[in-house]
Formats: C-alpha cells, structure tokens, sequence
C-alpha cells in the first residue's frame, strides 16, 4: 500500500514519507492543503522544532492517513 | 582645486606630473603611471596592499598624498627585479607557495623587502609583515618564503 | 592498492600563474581601463525595512560630469536568484523598485566621469522612504505578527530542509545518555582581498561584456542575461584573475549588475568597485545559526540517535542561503555513523544583509556544533575524545542511508596520526589544552537547483603542432589553484610536461561550461572533465605511434615526460613532440582535439566523494584577561591523492586563519541591522603575528570517482577550527563556550561563573 500526495499526486511509501515530502516542498499550493484541514502548516512546523518528539510530522501523517489517497503497490 | 607639480622618481624613472594636491600616492601610481601592479584593499590604511618602498622605507601609498613625497624615491613591485629577472625573494615566493589570489603579494613584497634590507638578521619575521593582510594563505607559506631568503638560501639565485 | 608512480602528481610545481602574480603583472578586474571607460556607484538604502515612496535623480542627472542615474524603475523589474528551478527562490531584484529589505539594499546606481563625480552624485539624489518596522533575529521574524519582509513567505519562513534515517525515537530510547545543547554560531564576512568589482561594456550590436571578479562566470553570464533579458550569448563574461572569493563571488552581484544596465543605457564601458565598506555591509556573509542538539549514547560512547535542529538568520534574499540549510543538516552528521538522525532546518528572512555561501558553507558551524558537544559527552562518559570518535567514525564503503556512499575514507589513520601527536605532546604546562575536532566536506555538489543544461564540467584541448597543449577550462581560479591542478592533470594524463600546458579559462567566450569554483568541486569534477579530453587526445596520438612503431599487437603504449613507449619495453619508444607532428599531417593538417565532460549520476544526494580529516588545536587560555593565544595546530587531512603538495599545505594553512578567526576573533555585531564594524580596523581578522605553527600530515587514499584518486581539499579544512579551539578552552579551563566567536569577555564570564557555582 502506498500514499498519494494530495496534491502533486507523487506517490510514498507510508504517510510520515508522505508528511516530510508536504512539508520539504512547503510551496503555496501545499500550504493551502494543510491549512484546509483545520491545522496551520506553520504552527506544525514550529510544534516540529521547538518540541521534541516528532510531534508536528506525526500530526500531518494521522491528516495524510485520513485524507490521502491510498494506492496500490505496482 | 588647482593642480600643482610634483617630482617622482618611480622604479628609477623620473617623472614631473601636474596632479591634483588631494589626489593619494596610490592613485598616481596606478592611474597616471599605470603601475597597477600595487593594489588597494581598503581606505583605512589597514590592508597593506598598496606598500611601496618610498625612499627605502615600507609606506602604504593610500596613506600618504602624492604632494607629500614631492622629490622622493618610490619603488613598486613593477621595480623589483629588471627586465626578465626575479629577485630572491620573488625566487622564494614561488617556490614556497606564498600567494594565492595574488592580491596582497605585491604590498607583501614591499614590507618584506623593506624588512629584508633592514634587518636581515631578525628572528621576528612576523613583525614585518604584520601590517599586511592575506586572506588566502595563512600567512606561514609567506614567513617560509622570507625566512629562506632571511637565512641565505637564494644567496646566488637573483636572476 | 595498486601503488601508481606518477611524474606530474604529487610534485610541488610552481603555481602556473605565480611569476603574472609576483610581478605585479597579474590584470584583476580592479586593474582594468577601457577607452571612454567611466566610474559607477551605488545609492544604497539607510533603512533596515521600507518602502521607496519616490526618487528623484533630477539634481544628481544635473551634476557636471554625470553621465547616467538609474533606479529600479529603469530596470524590467526581474527577480533573480541562483536557485533557479524554485521560482519563489528567485527572490531579489538586486535593485529595489519599491521596498528595501535591507540597510545596504541597492536603489539608485549613477554613471560619472570620475569616482568622485559619482560619490557626490550618490549625495544628490532624494529618496523618500516610508520606514518600517524591521525583524533582525530569526527567532523573533519566525513569531506571529512579526514584521513580513515578503508577501509570499508567512512568518518569514525562506526554506525549509528535513533529513532522516533510522529510528530516532527507538534510538533514543536505548541511549544510557543523552544531552541537549544549544549552540549559536556567528556570521563572517568572506574580506576577499579584492572587494566585489566590475567592468560593463555594451555595445550597439547588442552585445554586453563584462570583466568581474567572480568563483562561476558561467553562473554570472546567465543570471545576467535573464535579469537584463539578453540572449544568453550575447552576454560574454570574463574573469582571468580574482583576488579571492570563499563563496562570495559566484551569485550575481551589486557591481555587476548597476555597471551592466548603465553601460546598457549609455553605450560605454562602466566600471564599479565596491569600497571596503560597502563589501562589509553589502555583500553576503555566512549564514548565522542556532542550533538545538540531542544526542544520545551508550555508555561505552556509541552513537545511537541524534536530532538537530536549526534556525537560520537568513537576512533579506535567499541567494545561496537555501544550500547552506541543506549542508549544515547533512554535516551536522558527519564524519561519524549515527544510526539514526533526523534533522529540521529553517531559514528565517530578516531584515539584514542577505546570508550565504561560505567556505565550508553551512558546515563550519555544525561542525562547531557537533565537536562540541562529543567533547562534553566524552567528559561526562570519562571516554578519551579520541576514542569516542574512532568508535564512531565513518569507514570505506559506509553508506549514510538515502544520504551517500562514503569510498575512500582515512578518518581511522588520521585519528591515529592526531592521536600519537597529542600523545607527544606529555604534560601541558597550566591553563594550556589540546582540542580536537574531525570533520569532513564533500567534493563538489550533485545537486542542480541552478537547473543548468550542460554537464557540471567540460574541458576541450587542442595539440599543436609544437605539441603545445592548449587546454580550454571553465573552471574558475580564485587563488586556490585550480589553474595549477588541471595542467597537472592534463600533463600527467597525456603524458607531458606542465610547461606544455597553455591553459585558457575565464572567459565564456571561448572557455567550455562549469560549474564554477564553489562547494570544492574544480579538483574532482573539472579534473575529471580535464582527463577524459587529454585521456582522448591521447589515444589519437597513441593511434599514430602504433602505427609507426608497428609492436607485436600484445604490447600497449603509454606517454611519460613526452616519450611515448611500449609499457613493457620502456627503451623502445618516439619522442610526443615528433609522433605530435606527423599526426597533425595524417589529420589532413588538423590539430589533435579532444573534449572531455563530467557530470555526477546516482552518487546520492550530495556529492560523489568526501574529504576527511582530524585537526588538534594547542591553546593558552590567560585566566585574568580571557585571552586565547593558538600554539600548534596540527591536522590529519585525508584529500585522496595530493596532485600539488604546495596548493594543499597553502589551502589548508589558509583555511586555519580564516576558520580560527571565526571561532574567536570575527564578527559581526549588529544594531537593529546596521553593521557595527565595517571596516578593516574594527573587523578582527588574524594577523600573521597570530597565526600559530601549523603542522600538516597527509593521509593518502585512493578515491575511485576522482582524478588520479583525488578530492576536494579546500574547503572541508574551514570546518574543525572553531570546534578543536572551543574544545582546547574547554580542556584548558572546564569551561565550553557554545556561543562563537569565544571573545575573551565570554571565556571571563563562564570562568566566573564556574568559580561561583
């Protein structure tokens, strides 16, 4: 089972790959999508930074395991 | 402001030339005698890459007006050696590895040669260069260089 | 490992520019005049944050001898940048049309007679700023309601960088220790020799030349043409010799830029020369960090988990400043084997001068990081800082996962060599201690966020009847000797003598495509490109000699100090120079020409090949006045194979001074801004009666994907300095500094504060 970004349609292995790649690419258009889903995508960032334990990517990976789109394995 | 005559003897040539009484030693040397071979660094006298021999001694030409020195003796690093030839020091500076971007290496010539003709003997080779600033080298390739020549080492290699 | 003689690597030849530069004959762009030349200069903001209301150049166009006043609305008003596959990268229109982001920001640039025509011009023109709040430190322009510099960057946030392996979180929790520390690391100015300078010709046909001092003219040719929407050719670049560069030169720049759109506007050559000052507080600088460390160990020393955090003062732009983010994560890392790690970078806009490239770019200060706290790990596991480093350390075939292939390694022998000398060291007399800090760089970067079309590096070389090599290169020689290297590696290649090399470079009007000379990648990239052309020339040339020497078919050739022979029968051989000769006649009276071309593929995501090595740093501490005074530094330094002794012992002496002037004499304190020391006076750089004895002990190994076995050895020695000096502090005195640079106000302050405790 792989994850589709919802976005740029790139495809991940699980949804905390999924989660970095949202936030590595970090243009507009990515923001938008974060935001949408009632979390700010600074504010996860920072959580990501300033607090230990990984806490912002995991947030954004329980979105992405909601939201995203699941794909099969080719 | 009015010009005025001055009187320079550059590398054993001698020149009248009427120049502007603010203008530095430096920008006579480069842009009125095209001896561009002497650089600048900065304007605050700190960088050493504008030193010359001026009667012999190691001055930085940013730091004086050329109206100062009317009559005097300037050597640049143009002057050092004649024609084809290289001085000893020049000798050492290559062999040693003793530049790199090549900016400071004229100023460092004229302070070392100065410091050489001075005190040939002297142990503290640092202090001669000490007014000269290298961003490339670290300096230690340079104090090799002076040192050779310092202790004898290209005594018949002046070419 | 196959031992290889060679007659050209490895000998201390004579800088092949060395007799232009002890002459005084060598021609910088500073030297340069052109007929009907005329002197630029800049109008730079005095505001930190603003926006221009409105300029007027009328007084200024009025001054006798004023040839030209621009401003950002004669322009067409581009962005550019150099990470150019990222539009929103491309950030910075070089001059401001309708804000200023920074005090030193460029707004108006005028075209005089003479210097002093146009610095009085600069005086007449009036600008109408409306001033704005500003946001100076990166931790307060990331917070909410914090002044924006750019519409499209929420909370100042530049870039951002995540990198990691392993399982951090399981790392931890196996770790018998773990520390956090926090670190701040300064800025530095680059102080090249020659401040930022260049010369502008535009000529009717369309054509623009430009004469600078720059690391890439290659990079300097395109982001022209873009900026000033020229055909990319029809823009020439040259560059024969620049007084230094450490990364400051190879992104468009101020002088640049203003002397190109005012010899556009005029049709005559234009030169502008960045004064001291205004290279102080104008030109980038490297990239002040904060970093958070965690790592936890086992009780024996080894590594388990490490997490880094980062935010950057990344100053008004992007420039190259997105790299450095990058670098710093994945160096912060190195040279060790961490099972897991993970790593979180941003870069913060602020209202300061831009910040960027930098010898070492980005790793000096995570290496300043990293050293430091192994040291206080060591201390507190009482492991000696040498063993708990080799338990660590990277080794041949490692791979940092998803990250890199380590090949040759000789991080194991230079700690061994470190060790035995601090070993002969004995007993330290009081208030004296040794500091080391291994490290590492990489040897040129694969990544091509310039997004260029050609490969990284290319090289093409034309025998003359003579046998007269001309070698055409593109890389650029700023002083580090990149010239030298490649008529080594040319010679050596085909077989001939360096003073047959008649090397061109500099010049994008005849010189091939590279990269440039930044992120140490001439030696290995451009000396690949280099053998390949001369391994190709060669085998021409080795054609002909066949034929003429006719040998049984079992035996093959070789070319060594211009006598081509039979490998296994040396004796039997022809002179190059006259097989050179009758080859050309075969050719139908072409000359011998070859092109050789280097672009890294699937070699990870940094760089093909990385430098290693270990450095010791010998240092008094006055416990009354705080004063560092450096005695030895002694480095283990492991570049591959040496091509030229004198440029690695001349890098690697000079990387000490400028990397111990940041560990603790440079800075640059500023106010809201405003840079407080910009000038040579109150900039503390290291004189020579400071430097210390430097010791250099070459550690060869073979590295499979450079030339002849090379890599870069350059710019990886910047980063050990600060950390093996704050570590000499540290075993001097008990006390460790995390703030650069260590003033000797800061050593006082901590020493009272340990005698308080």
């Amino acid at each position: 089972m792989s994850y589709q970004c919802p976005v740029c349609e790139k495809i991940w292995p699980d949804t905390m790959e999924l989660a970095r790649h949202v936030f590595g690419v970090g243009d507009q258009t990515h923001k938008d999508w974060v935001n949408s889903k009632g979390v700010n995508f600074i504010e996860l960032l920072l959580i990501q930074t300033m607090e230990p334990g990984n806490k912002g990517y995991k947030t954004l990976a329980e979105i992405l395991e909601r939201d995203a789109k699941k794909v099969e394995e080719s | 402001m009015k010009k005025k005559l001055v009187h320079l003897t550059v590398n054993e040539e001698y020149h009248e030339l009427y120049i502007s009484p603010r203008k530095l030693l430096v920008e006579i040397l480069r842009d009125e005698l095209d001896l561009t071979g002497t650089k600048r660094g900065c304007s605050t006298g700190s960088c050493g890459a504008c030193t010359i021999l001026l009667d012999g001694a190691a001055v930085k030409s940013c730091s004086v007006l050329a109206v100062q020195v009317d009559g005097a003796k300037v050597t640049t690093v143009e002057g050092l050696a004649d024609g084809a030839g290289l001085t000893p020091l020049q000798l050492s500076f290559l062999d040693h590895g003793a530049f790199q971007c090549g900016f400071c290496t004229s100023g460092m010539l004229m302070s070392a040669t100065a410091f050489l003709n001075e005190d040939p003997v002297s142990e503290d080779i640092k202090k001669g260069i000490q007014g000269n600033i290298c961003r490339c080298t670290g300096y230690n390739s340079i104090l090799r260089a002076i040192r050779a020549v310092a202790e004898g080492k290209y005594e018949d290699e002046g070419r | 490992m196959k031992k290889h003689t060679y007659t050209v690597i490895n000998t201390p030849i004579h800088n092949i520019d060395g007799i232009a530069k002890i002459t005084g004959r060598a021609e910088y762009t500073f030297d340069i005049t052109l007929p009907r030349m005329l002197h630029g200069k800049i109008l730079r903001s005095p505001y930190p944050h603003g926006e221009i209301i409105h300029i007027d150049t009328s007084k200024a166009e009025r001054l006798k001898g004023v040839k030209a006043v621009l401003t950002g609305k004669d322009t067409l008003g581009r962005k550019q940048g150099i990470w150019r596959r990222f539009k929103e990268l491309c950030d910075e229109e070089i001059l401001a049309r309708d804000k200023v982001r920074y005090i030193g920001e460029p707004v108006a640039t005028v075209a005089a007679v003479d210097e002093d025509t146009a610095e009085e011009a600069l005086d007449l023109i009036e600008v109408e700023y409306n001033a704005l709040p500003g946001a100076f430190e990166p931790l307060e322009a990331i917070k909410e309601g914090a002044p924006q510099l750019h519409e499209h960057a929420e909370r100042n946030i530049n870039v951002t960088r995540h990198i990691e392996w392993g399982d951090v979180d399981e790392g931890f929790k196996k770790a018998d220790y773990v520390r956090e520390d926090w670190f701040r690391c300064s800025s530095q100015a680059h102080v090249c020799m020659e401040t930022h300078c260049a010369v502008a010709d535009y000529t009717p046909e369309g054509k623009l030349t430009v004469y600078t001092s720059t690391q890439s003219h290659y990079y300097i040719k395109v982001l022209l043409a873009e900026i000033l929407g020229l055909r990319e050719n029809d823009v020439r670049v040259i560059s024969r010799y620049t007084g230094g560069g450490f990364g400051s030169k190879f992104e468009l720049d101020s002088a640049q830029f203003c002397c190109s759109i005012l010899s556009m506007k005029l049709c005559q050559p234009v030169k502008i020369v960045l004064t001291r000052e205004e290279e102080f507080s104008a030109t980038k600088r490297r990239t002040p960090m904060f970093y958070y460390i965690r790592s936890g160990v086992k009780k024996d020393g080894a590594f388990l988990a490490k997490e880094a955090r980062v935010f950057t003062e990344g100053g008004a732009y992007t420039a190259m400043g997105a790299t450095a983010l990058y670098l710093t994560g994945f160096f912060q890392s190195f040279p060790y084997v961490w099972p897991s790690y993970r790593y979180d970078g941003y870069r913060v806009y602020t209202n300061t001068a831009p910040t960027s490239a930098m010898r070492g770019f980005g790793a000096p200060q995570a290496t300043f990081c990293a050293e430091t706290q192994i040291d206080l790990i060591a201390d507190e596991l009482g492991i000696d800082p040498i063993d708990i480093r080799r338990k660590n350390a990277m080794y041949p075939g490692y791979e940092v996962p998803g990250q890199a292939t380590i090949q040759s390694c000789g991080l194991g022998q230079c700690l061994d060599k470190i060790d035995d000398w601090i070993k002969s060291r004995g007993k330290l007399p009081p208030n004296r201690g040794i500091g080391v800090s291994a490290y590492g760089f990489m040897s040129g970067g694969i990544f091509n966020w310039f997004d260029t079309p050609y490969a990284f590096s290319s090289a093409v070389l034309q025998i003359n009847i003579d046998g007269k090599v001309d070698l055409f290169v593109g890389s650029q020689d700023m002083g580090q000797g990149s010239n030298t290297t490649m008529a080594m590696i040319c010679a050596e290649e085909l077989g001939v003598k360096v003073e047959d090399i008649r090397l061109h470079m500099g010049d994008t009007e005849t010189c091939p495509v590279d990269l440039g000379a930044w992120g140490s990648r001439e030696t290995l990239m451009q000396g690949n490109a280099v053998k390949m052309a001369a391994s190709k020339a060669k085998q021409q040339i080795l054609e002909f000699a066949t034929a003429k020497l006719a040998p049984n078919i079992v035996y093959d050739l070789d070319i060594k100090d211009g006598w081509i022979h039979l490998i296994a029968r040396p004796e039997r051989g022809l002179s190059f120079y006259d097989v050179v000769k009758e080859a050309i006649r075969g050719k139908d009276g072409q000359p011998i020409i070859a092109r050789g071309h280097y672009t890294p593929h699937r070699k990870g995501m940094i760089s093909p090949a990385y430098s290693f090595g270990v450095q010791a740093i010998e240092a008094d501490v006055n416990p009354d006045t705080g004063k560092i005074t450096l005695k030895n530094c002694v480095t283990a330094h492991d570049c591959g194979q040496v091509i030229n002794p004198l440029g690695v012992e001349g890098q690697l002496e000079g990387a000490i001074a400028m990397a111990a002037g940041y560990g603790f004499t440079e800075d640059l304190p500023m106010d809201e801004g405003k840079i407080l020391n910009p000038n040579l006076v109150d900039y503390m750089l290291l004189r020579a009666t400071e430097m210390p004895e430097t010791k250099v002990m070459e550690v060869e190994t073979y590295e499979p994907e450079g030339p002849f076995g090379a890599k870069e050895a350059g710019e990886g020695l910047t980063n050990p300095t600060a950390g093996a000096l704050g570590n000499a502090v540290f075993h001097a005195t008990g006390i460790s500094i995390k703030n650069l640079p260590i003033t000797p106000e800061k050593v006082l302050n901590a020493l009272k504060e340990k005698k308080n405790k």
